[in-house]
């Protein structure tokens, strides 16, 4: 599904130049759900841009869903993020003037997908995420975990090849952290490919497989032979929760 | 993304600050109200004015001597019988009188009053419409018999005799009695107003009462409106070959006084449409600064909509679609304002209301040009923007 080559980033800033990525080369299979971790400014958030064609590498080829994607036009780019990347953000990234509903919307609206279809899709998107009866909420009407799944299925309405979430439980609590990830591996079971960065290594044990990044280049690639399963979890804080009580 | 999605994206952002978008099209409410006021108002006058020469009727000419200094008139070169000559050989011509003009006191039996005393035929009523109430007025046995006769403007007769029929009565001019034997309607037109009042005798009594041979003009009617350039013609043909003279008369139309009125209200609508249309670039201006604060004010907006797939064409429409509607609705209220303006000055003014609807369409379309053009700039600065960058700002 992602498969890049020798991936490298330069940022040319007025004084040095920033290797941000001095040559990357991974791959993830359809279906597959990663997490790249790696210290502060390693090169994640880079990485994650290239991906999500936001930016064009320095070097090296990049190859999403079998089409080079490496010296497309951003006309072309902005077709490919529309139709094959979900984004999620970590700090949600919803407008705040629009409803929870005409949010998810919003990437069908670029794909010029007729009003009708637009909402009955944008309306499962958010049942998917266990939003059914918030369609009309504004932002600032949900919690931080309920922001995040309107992000979540914004993220999947137009059925991506790929979500990428930057960091997607950094700005959230504990139990909502894990709330999210019990969307993903659900979505990852019914056979979504997602890549997750995370700094938490209890996040990245939810996933199949663990990317570490290090100044720029890739330093480990580990199988989780035995993934957390967020439903579970979430079993166990509320049985505590209900102890306490 | 279609253009109906584009409008109601603008409409959602434009809704979002209603007391800044209503500020901000200001400018442009007040250029195109004021243009559509001006406009309406100048095409009521105008239409009062022409009113008035229609009145008078459209189809009149005068000639008169042209005095020159190195060669003073002597005095001859229009006569009484000119007139009548004349219309006998011109087909153009159907009517055609001396008209000699003079303010003078007037003397009645209850009052003494200044009048504008004319001197002229029988043809001259029908030159100038006039409309008799009571009596008759001047004919030609009047002129051919000199004799003693007077027709009154009405309200002058009502001064001069108080309660009493002026009819039969006695008018003084200068030491000659004449019989008042008509009496006149009073012109009710915006020329007259302010002059005095006219008392009309034969020419002949004229130059009986004035010891004076001297005709100062002629005033004449064609038989129809196309007609008048040639009754001109040939009148001075005639006139000149009468009295052996060449290039000594001067001649007007009514037509060339309805044009030059008519250059005058339309060079003063054009004056006050230009302050009107720097209004409207003033307004622009004002929209267009706005649009960059709310591009600046949307960047993170904007670095999501990219990451969502919007093309940077997208973009681009959607800030310019923004400004158009803007410029769009602070035109439809302009339009609004400047029609009620339009009615409220024709009833004050008592006139026509004359909206002129092209001007409303131009200013529908002018409005929308200013979006476009102050929308531009700014749209696509929003445009230009690197999606990660936007994305990272707060
Ligand atoms: N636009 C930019 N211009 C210049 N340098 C940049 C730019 N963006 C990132 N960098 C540099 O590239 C390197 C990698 O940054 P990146 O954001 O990918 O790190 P990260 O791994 O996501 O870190 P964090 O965990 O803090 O989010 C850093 O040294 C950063 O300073
Ligand atoms: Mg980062």
């Amino acid at each position: 599904m992602i498969k890049t080559a020798g991936l490298t980033k330069i940022y040319q800033t007025s004084s040095v130049a920033v290797h941000a990525l001095r040559g990357v080369s991974i791959e993830v299979k359809k279906g597959e759900f990663v997490s790249i971790m790696g210290p502060s400014g390693s090169g994640k958030s880079t990485l994650m841009n290239l991906l999500g064609c936001l930016d064009k590498p320095s070097g090296g080829t990049y190859t999403l869903d079998g089409t080079d994607v490496s010296n497309l036009s951003e006309d072309e780019l902005a077709a490919i993020r529309n139709r094959k990347i979900g984004f999620v953000f970590q700090t949600f990234n919803l407008l705040p003037r629009l409803t929870a509903l005409r949010n998810v919307e919003l990437p069908m609206l670029y794909a010029g997908v007729e009003p009708e279809e637009r909402y009955t899709r944008a309306k499962t998107a958010l049942e998917r995420v266990g939003l059914a009866n918030r369609l009309h909420h504004y932002p600032n009407q949900l919690s931080g975990g309920q922001n995040q799944r309107v992000a979540i299925a914004r993220a999947l309405v137009n059925n991506p090849a790929v979500i990428l979430a930057d960091e997607p439980t950094g700005n959230l609590d504990t139990l909502s952290g894990e709330e999210i990830m019990a969307v993903f591996q659900e979505l990852n079971a019914e056979g979504a490919t997602i890549v997750l960065v995370t700094h938490e290594r209890e996040i990245a044990e939810h996933t199949q497989r663990v990317l570490t990044l290090r100044d720029g280049l890739l330093q480990r690639d580990e199988q989780i032979k035995d993934p957390l399963n967020a439903k579970e979890i979430l079993q166990q804080l509320r049985n505590k929760a209900g102890d306490r009580e | 993304m279609n253009l109906w999605e584009s409008v109601r994206v603008a409409l959602d952002g434009i809704m979002a600050n209603k007391l800044r978008s209503f500020l901000t099209t200001l400018g442009i409410i007040i250029g195109i109200a004021a243009v559509i006021t001006v406009v309406a108002i100048g095409q009521g006058g105008r239409a009062v004015i022409m009113g008035e020469f229609e009145k008078i009727g459209t189809n009149i000419y005068m000639v008169w001597v042209d005095w020159r200094a190195d060669d003073p008139p002597t005095g001859r070169e229009i006569q009484k019988e000119d007139a009548a000559i004349i219309k006998r050989l011109s087909p153009a011509v159907s009517y055609l009188a001396p008209v000699n003009t003079a303010i003078r006191p007037v003397k009645g039996s209850e009052d003494q009053k200044s009048a504008r005393l004319i001197g002229t035929t029988a043809d001259y009523i029908h030159i100038r419409n006039l409309e008799i109430i009571r009596g008759r007025f001047l004919t030609a046995q009047d002129d051919n018999g000199c004799r003693r006769v007077a027709v009154v403007d009405e309200e002058l007769a009502r001064e001069l005799y108080g309660k009493t029929d002026p009819i039969g009565q006695k008018l003084m001019i200068r030491n000659t009695p004449l019989v008042v034997v008509g009496l006149l309607k009073s012109e009710k037109s915006m020329f007259s107003f302010g002059t005095s009042k006219p008392v009309y005798i034969p020419i002949s009594t004229w130059q009986y009462v004035f010891h004076n041979y001297y005709i100062s003009q002629l005033e004449g009617k064609a038989v129809s409106r196309e007609e008048v350039p040639l009754a001109v013609e040939q009148t001075l043909k005639i006139l000149e070959r009468r009295h052996n003279t060449e290039g000594r008369y001067q001649s007007v139309t009514l037509e060339d006084e309805m044009e030059s009125a008519n250059k005058v209200t339309g060079i003063l609508t054009l004056i006050i449409s230009a302050v009107a249309g720097i209004s409207l670039l003033v307004g622009g201006i004002g929209v267009m600064n706005i649009m960059l604060v709310s591009v600046t004010e949307r960047v993170r907006e904007i670095g999501i909509r990219m990451a969502l797939g919007a093309r940077r064409r997208d973009i681009l429409m959607q800030f310019l679609v923004e400004a158009v509607m803007l410029c769009l609705l602070g035109g439809l209220v302009g339009i609004v304002l400047g029609v009620g303006g339009a009615y409220l000055v024709a009833k004050l003014a008592h006139w026509p209301p004359l909206v002129s609807w092209g001007t409303v369409a131009i200013a529908v379309l002018f409005s929308a040009v200013i979006g476009i053009f102050f929308g531009i700039y700014p749209a696509n600065k929003a445009a230009r923007m690197n999606p990660i960058e936007a994305l990272r700002r707060e």
